[in-house]
């Protein structure tokens, strides 16, 4: 049996679905009840979040967790199906600290919504960037330009001509 | 086929190799001589203040450590023993841009390190000149797509030299100090008016 | 002694030798309270193009993540690809991608030790680093012609076999190599001050490590034996001997060490890989997309199909790259582009545990502790 299957055996009602993604168990979560498996999913000895992607499937959102345990040398992969408006999912910050940076890339680029993050701001594009680039209706076409602010901060505009020497 | 005929006329003669003292410091390009000075054992030479200024300024030109990204790397490489870019008497890499008076943009800028690089550069006391290295500071490089990256860092500061790679060669990295330095030579009021040449 | 709470500003331009990052500390005096990083001054959006550009025209973006060491970003990317399309490998190719990648380990840990050095406020050991980095380079040069940036590494093999002359140019850098490294180590290991700078500094538990997710020489230096290249072994790894280098103290010097066994270690791996070389001259697999054109067999670069398309799934897979654990999540809907391509970045990943790290320290301390975490902007930010 693998980790999955264990996972399902362990709360039936959480995991909607188990399968196999190229050689590692995969499971399809409720969203509700990630903090519940996170706590299982820890317990199983998956002590080691390698990964969170977020993807944009235009219809939904869909947040994938790679999980790995040192001590049975096993892969786990959790993914979670958002709606399309307003994505909004559990902070895994309280069991594996190494998840508030990948969370707030996370909410940076991808623009889902980690509640009970300690922090949940931008992490690589300047407070108060229009739009999160990896979604697919981004707007590509608009510049945006940085500037600094009095305070030596970051003041994110379309309109560069203080920044620009010449159009 | 038909033999080809070389037009002697057009060969130049290999270049004298400076001996005096005066003659090497002619073969810099740096000084002017006059014939008069020679004919009385190089005890009178006569130059532009310009000049004399120019030499001074491209012997020692201090760059500020402002790597960016893969460039940086490669600005690295060309400081140290290979090739060793302190023949220039660039080795002082200044970390405070106040003491220096080139910059190496050495990689992608951002547009969240557009405004830096440019409060960087107009910190710097003048006279000072910009070298912009690689593709990504010329133009935007392999990143022209992306939403995060500026087109080119002569988009917000003046650039006097730009050397094309990604990332160049440390020999290209020369060459290009090499065409600052010819460019330095012609800077003064005088290349302003047209009275150099 | 009461004092007041100073806030101060380092960076993104500042004097270590790692990048453009920005440290917001607040001090209490000379000591550290709290540590609040800044990034993003090299986030060009690779992920980005990565949906604009087709899978081939991918490979020179991972290039420039971890730009010291870009063979294995290349060979993290393409793997990825392998396991989503099922595509065989030549054993020749997986015995050169071996080969480039450990070279590119001693370069980066070359690296590694002249900016660390070089940050303490020691300058030699960058020249001497530098010096060697310069040979393999030449190597890389024979090679692929490219310096830094190779784009060598492609799904179903490797652009091109090696060049005559090579392996006799390898074997004598490998030589020239095995002393050098004893001569880094007579410098730095025994000096007082290094020690006095490196040991008890920034340390950090095998337990906490984990859970910050740190990987590679970073978690190794904690004491956790944990190396992909023995956990999910990949190419040609299984056949290779080689041990996983482990030190157990969790301080700075403990993860300094690990870097100069593994420089050891890659040494060895290297002359298994030249002794055992099969002879076989194909580098490149051609059975997935468009064929080889008619008439020009031994030109290889025609075995690299322009576009191709992996059939639609998703796939996560990571490698042991010179820093920890690299990382390809890669999202195809049967298309010639990706549908999403995440890169987990092993610099991103470490960085994580430094303002846990540094607290209670002096800034001096903090540079060391930074250095020893050895990090790559364009891999932090991508």
């Amino acid at each position: 049996m693998n980790a999955a299957e264990e996972l399902k055996r362990l709360l039936p009602n959480a995991v909607v679905s188990t399968g196999i993604q190229i050689n590692k168990p995969l499971a399809v979560i409720r969203k509700e009840e990630l903090l519940k498996v996170a706590e299982d999913v820890k317990e199983m000895g998956f002590d080691h979040l390698s990964v969170i992607t977020g993807i944009d499937y235009t219809d939904r959102f869909e947040v994938v967790y790679n999980f790995f345990s040192y001590g049975k040398k096993q892969n786990l992969v959790l993914k979670v199906i958002l709606g399309h408006d307003n994505p909004e999912i559990d902070s895994l910050t309280t069991f594996w600290k190494g998840a508030d940076w990948l969370e707030r890339e996370t909410y940076d680029l991808v623009g889902i919504r980690f509640t009970g993050h300690p922090n949940l701001t931008r992490i690589l594009l300047p407070e108060g960037w229009i739009g999160h680039p990896l979604r697919k209706d981004y707007d590509m076409k608009t510049e945006q330009f940085v500037m600094l602010g009095e305070d030596g901060e970051d003041v994110v505009s379309t309109d560069g001509s203080k920044l620009l020497r010449r159009k | 086929m038909d033999p080809v005929t070389i037009d002697t006329t057009k060969i130049k003669p290999a270049k004298k190799k400076p001996e005096t003292a005066l003659e090497k410091l002619e073969d810099t390009g740096l000084i002017n001589t006059v014939l008069a000075a020679k004919e009385r054992e190089g005890l009178i030479l006569f130059s532009t203040v310009d000049q004399i200024i120019n030499w001074a300024r491209l012997s020692s030109l201090w760059p500020v450590t402002s790597g960016l990204a893969c460039c940086a790397i490669e600005m690295m490489a060309v400081a140290m023993a290979h090739h060793d870019i302190a023949r220039f008497g660039m080795e002082i890499f200044r970390a405070s841009p106040r003491q220096a008076d080139l910059m190496f943009v050495a990689g992608t800028v951002t547009k969240k390190m557009a405004p830096r690089v440019k409060q960087l550069y107009e910190m710097m006391p003048e006279p000072k000149w910009v070298i912009a290295v690689g593709a990504c500071a010329s133009t935007g490089g392999p990143y022209h797509e992306s939403y995060a990256v500026l087109k080119g860092v002569d988009l917000i500061i003046p650039v006097d030299v730009y050397i094309p790679g990604c990332p160049p060669r440390p020999e290209a990295w020369l060459y290009g100090v090499i065409q600052l330095r010819e460019k330095i030579k012609n800077e003064g009021y005088g290349a302003k008016w047209g009275l150099n040449k | 002694m009461e004092t007041e709470e100073l806030l101060l500003n380092m960076g993104p331009v500042h004097p270590s030798t790692h990048g453009v990052l920005r440290f917001k500390l607040r001090m209490d005096g000379e000591i550290i309270k709290e540590c609040n990083i800044v990034m993003g001054y090299l986030h060009r959006g690779t992920e980005k193009l990565g949906e604009m550009k087709t899978y081939l025209q991918f490979t020179p973006y991972t290039d420039r993540l971890d730009y010291i060491s870009a063979f294995p970003n290349n060979y993290a990317y393409a793997k990825a690809i392998e396991e989503l399309a099922g595509i065989e490998v030549p054993l020749r190719a997986e015995y050169i991608r071996v080969l480039t990648m450990e070279l590119n380990r001693i370069i980066n840990h070359l690296v590694f030790m002249g900016s660390l050095l070089m940050d303490l406020g020691a300058a030699t050991m960058i020249m001497w680093g530098f010096r060697e980095r310069e040979k393999a380079l030449q190597l890389f040069e024979m090679l692929c012609g490219a310096r830094m940036t190779f784009n060598y590494i492609k799904p179903g093999g490797v652009r091109d076999d090696l060049p005559d002359g090579f392996i006799p140019k390898l074997n004598e850098f490998l030589k020239d190599m095995e002393k050098r490294i004893d001569d880094y180590e007579q410098l730095i290991n025994e000096n007082e001050i290094f020690l006095m700078r490196m040991k008890n500094i920034g340390v950090i538990s095998a337990q906490e490590a984990i859970n910050y997710g740190l990987t590679g020489p970073a978690l190794r230096g904690s004491g956790v034996s944990y190396d992909i290249r023995k956990l999910e072994p990949y190419s040609i790894y299984p056949d290779l001997d080689f041990k996983v280098c482990v030190q157990s103290e969790g301080d700075s010097f403990a993860r300094y060490m690990v870097r100069v066994d593994e420089m050891r270690e890659s040494l060895h791996i290297l002359r298994q890989v030249v002794d055992t070389m099969p002879e076989a001259k194909i580098v490149a697999q051609a059975k997935y997309g468009i064929a080889p054109m008619t008439g020009m067999p031994s030109a290889v670069s025609t075995y690299f199909p322009r576009i191709f398309a992996p059939p639609a799934g998703e796939v996560y897979s990571r490698i042991e790259a010179p820093k920890g654990e690299l990382g390809f999540y890669i999202v195809s809907d049967g298309t010639t582009k990706p549908y999403r391509v995440k890169i987990r970045s092993p610099s991103f990943c470490n960085l994580t545990a430094i303002p846990r790290m540094v607290v209670g320290l002096k800034i001096p301390d903090l540079i060391a502790a930074f250095g020893t975490i050895d990090v790559v902007l364009g891999d932090v930010d991508r």
